[in-house]
């Protein structure tokens, strides 16, 4: 079990000692169940922080912020920032780190392990609850989540109402920390693409029906680009192409996966923001294996490593090449 | 009687090897379809995959990249790069159900006019049958 307690006394303590200079972590909202990210300068702040299974967001986001704001600042503070991560945000700092936009002292881990459950799907915690509104959710004894509602509380198993990446997750604890909470727990996954398989099963002709109807109600919104940890261009090719219709809306999400191949650590959260519920994270995810399947690459898990498409071996497949 | 379909073909060539190859074919008059639109490039390993989508996107039938062979490289390892890219493009579009024929990616080195012309017959016998490309292409 993650120790709550533990993760604020840490966070006060390197606050009190001035390790870091802020800390990013989750709170509580006003409304609702989703908890906010939360800065936390004061050491007696650190009591707001929060850990439950619907913290969501990957919070290296705001690394990207940080930078800029550091670039502006004529005397920036050097000390690092501290974050807090789960498994995948952590791997999310890897390829960060890899790609050389961060440093490592620019960062302070503070990593919790998932152990065995992961974060919430709110979408699927709906539909078990039937239309009831859940105020809370907390990790429960044995992998399963309690739920309070406005009927008093139920506990339902993680695995039912778990985010569909993390039933799919090969790493739900932090591959790099200054600090770990909870346990490294090894879980067995049998089948790490397996959300794909309904969509890449269907024929050709289907499957494109299935992709023109996705991309057809793309509004370019740009949300999943905005909260995604990798994209940190100044400028983005997308904008040059942003007329709203299909074709352009299917070269937008083809260049969006094409620059997150070998980079996505598979967070989630592009598909989460999507106010049309594209199912986004299949083409990133569709990638992953393929880089997985043809180049045996894995992101996220050595920032020594070089990266995807900067690197090559004798022996890559080109048997589709005349 | 309708005309027959002819497929329009943008063709990304490299200028070390394939944009050469095409000349050889070119000077040595040897026959090939009139499909092909070229594009030199500096190097297979400069097609941005935006290339392919935008060409796709304005109208083209099919796209070929073309560059030397592994080994051959002008800036030594740049067709290594393109091989590992122009992979996952070609599985990305596969997955969203375009015709694995409409993209191809060829070796050719600056003496092997003969292949180029191989290559064009054989891209234009594939796509002629698929009709032409309308998932991508944009309407306005």
């Amino acid at each position: 079990m993650v120790n709550l307690e533990e993760l604020k006394k840490e966070a006060s303590q390197i606050l009190k000692e001035g390790k870091v200079k802020y800390i990013i972590g989750f709170q509580r909202s006003s409304n609702g169940l989703l908890p906010v990210p939360a800065f936390i300068k004061d050491p007696e702040d650190a009591d707001k922080l929060v850990w439950d299974p619907a913290c969501v967001y990957n919070l290296t986001l705001f690394l990207r912020d940080e930078k800029r704001k550091k670039e502006k600042e004529k005397e920036p503070d050097e000390r690092p920032v501290g974050i807090i991560v789960k498994g995948c945000d952590s791997r999310a700092i890897n390829v960060l780190l890899q790609e050389e936009f961060i440093k490592r002292e620019d960062v302070y881990v503070l990593g919790i392990s998932c152990e065995n459950t992961g974060v919430l799907d709110e979408k699927k915690l709906a539909k078990k609850l039937k239309g009831k509104k859940a105020k809370r959710v907390e990790f429960g004894a044995k992998d399963d989540f309690v739920i309070t509602t406005e009927d008093g509380q139920v506990k339902i198993a993680a695995q039912e109402v778990l985010a569909e990446r993390c039933l799919e997750c090969k790493a739900h604890f932090p591959v790099i920390y200054d600090v770990l909470i909870g346990e490294k727990t090894k879980r067995n996954v049998e089948n790490p693409f397996k959300s794909l398989e309904k969509t890449e099963s269907l024929p050709p002709e289907e499957r494109w029906k299935f992709w023109k109807e996705q991309i057809e109600k793309c509004i370019r919104c740009y949300a999943c680009r905005s909260v995604c940890p990798m994209c940190y261009c100044d400028e983005c090719v997308a904008d040059t192409i942003n007329f709203v219709v299909t074709p352009e809306n299917f070269v937008y999400h083809f260049v969006r996966a094409i620059h997150l191949a070998g980079r996505c650590i598979d967070c989630g959260e592009c598909e989460r923001v999507c106010p049309l519920d594209i199912p986004v994270r299949f083409l990133n995810k569709k990638l992953e294996k393929e880089a997985k399947e043809l180049f045996d690459y894995e992101a996220g898990f050595d920032p020594e490593k070089p990266s995807l498409v900067s690197s090559f071996k004798d022996e890559d497949p080109e048997d589709f090449i005349r | 009687m309708a005309e027959e379909f002819e497929p329009k073909i943008v063709a990304f060539l490299c200028k070390w090897c394939s944009s050469a190859g095409s000349d050889l074919a070119g000077v040595s008059r040897m026959e090939y379809p009139s499909n092909v639109i070229p594009i030199t490039v500096m190097c297979s390993g400069s097609v941005s995959p935006l290339y392919i989508f935008s060409a796709f996107n304005k109208g083209a039938d099919g796209v070929l990249v073309s560059g030397c062979h592994p080994g051959d490289c002008h800036y030594i390892k740049g067709n290594f790069y393109a091989r590992r890219r122009i992979a996952l493009v070609k599985k990305l579009l596969e997955y969203v159900g375009l015709e694995p024929e409409r993209f191809q990616m060829s070796w050719v080195s600056a003496a092997e006019g003969v292949k180029y012309t191989q290559v064009i017959k054989d891209f234009v016998k594939e796509l002629k049958p698929l009709g032409p490309q309308k998932k991508l292409r944009r309407t306005q």
